[in-house]
């Protein structure tokens, strides 16, 4: 997970698209609004490092998020449930906050950003819950 | 909700750890329950009256702020 997401900031970043990964790539719905070539369900060359880069960041990230806990009881199972919730209701106020402030380009930005940021917000505050918890249950015998 | 798990837990001379084990469930849900932070599930409330012994009802209380 890291590694993807390290390549994958540092690609958006610079452009980064090397040559050997332009592939002919299946496509649905294409309506050429970046390259010249305008048509449905047909082949398209594509560079797909970032296509890979999603793909690699989205299935890690759901390992982390999702796999079961050492005892996964209904109390862990409801931490999980409104982390996700919480979790759905902060990316949605950055992209509201980022719709209102953020224009052209980096709004772009920030909406590719904002596809996996749901996860990772998951992430931090289920596992700062259980922290939470785990403290708390330390100090009783 | 009040409840008497922490009571009977002294009665019996367990420790969280004995009893979330026995009702297979974590330390800390057991935590959280004597605390009030948590209520369960019918399941698990049952579960823990029956390894106690007794009945839900005697182990598991409304309380004013359940009526709210």
């Amino acid at each position: 997970m890291i590694p993807s997401l390290f390549i994958g900031f540092y690609s958006l970043y610079v452009n980064y698209e090397p040559e050997f990964l332009n592939i002919k790539v299946f496509t649905m719905w294409n309506d050429g609004l970046m390259e010249s070539n305008k048509a449905n369900f047909t082949l398209i060359e594509n560079n797909v490092l970032n296509e890979i880069l999603g793909i690699l960041i989205i299935v890690s990230s759901m390992f982390v998020a999702f796999s079961r806990q050492e005892i996964e009881d209904e109390f862990i199972e409801k931490i999980r449930l409104e982390s996700l919730v919480w979790a759905t209701y902060l990316n949605y106020v950055v992209l509201l906050l980022a719709m209102i402030f953020v224009y052209d380009l980096s709004f772009f930005t920030i909406m590719t950003i904002n596809m996996f940021t749901i996860l990772f917000f998951f992430i931090i505050r289920f596992n700062w819950e259980l922290f939470k918890l785990k403290k708390a249950s330390k100090n009783e015998e | 909700m009040k409840n008497s798990i922490k009571v009977e837990r002294a009665k019996n001379n367990w420790t969280q750890a004995k009893l979330a084990e026995q009702a297979k469930v974590s330390r800390q849900t057991i935590n959280a329950m004597e605390l009030g932070k948590y209520a369960p599930s019918i399941v698990l409330a049952l579960k823990l009256a029956e390894l106690f012994e007794t009945t839900v009802n005697e182990l598991f209380t409304l309380d004013e702020s359940d009526w709210v």
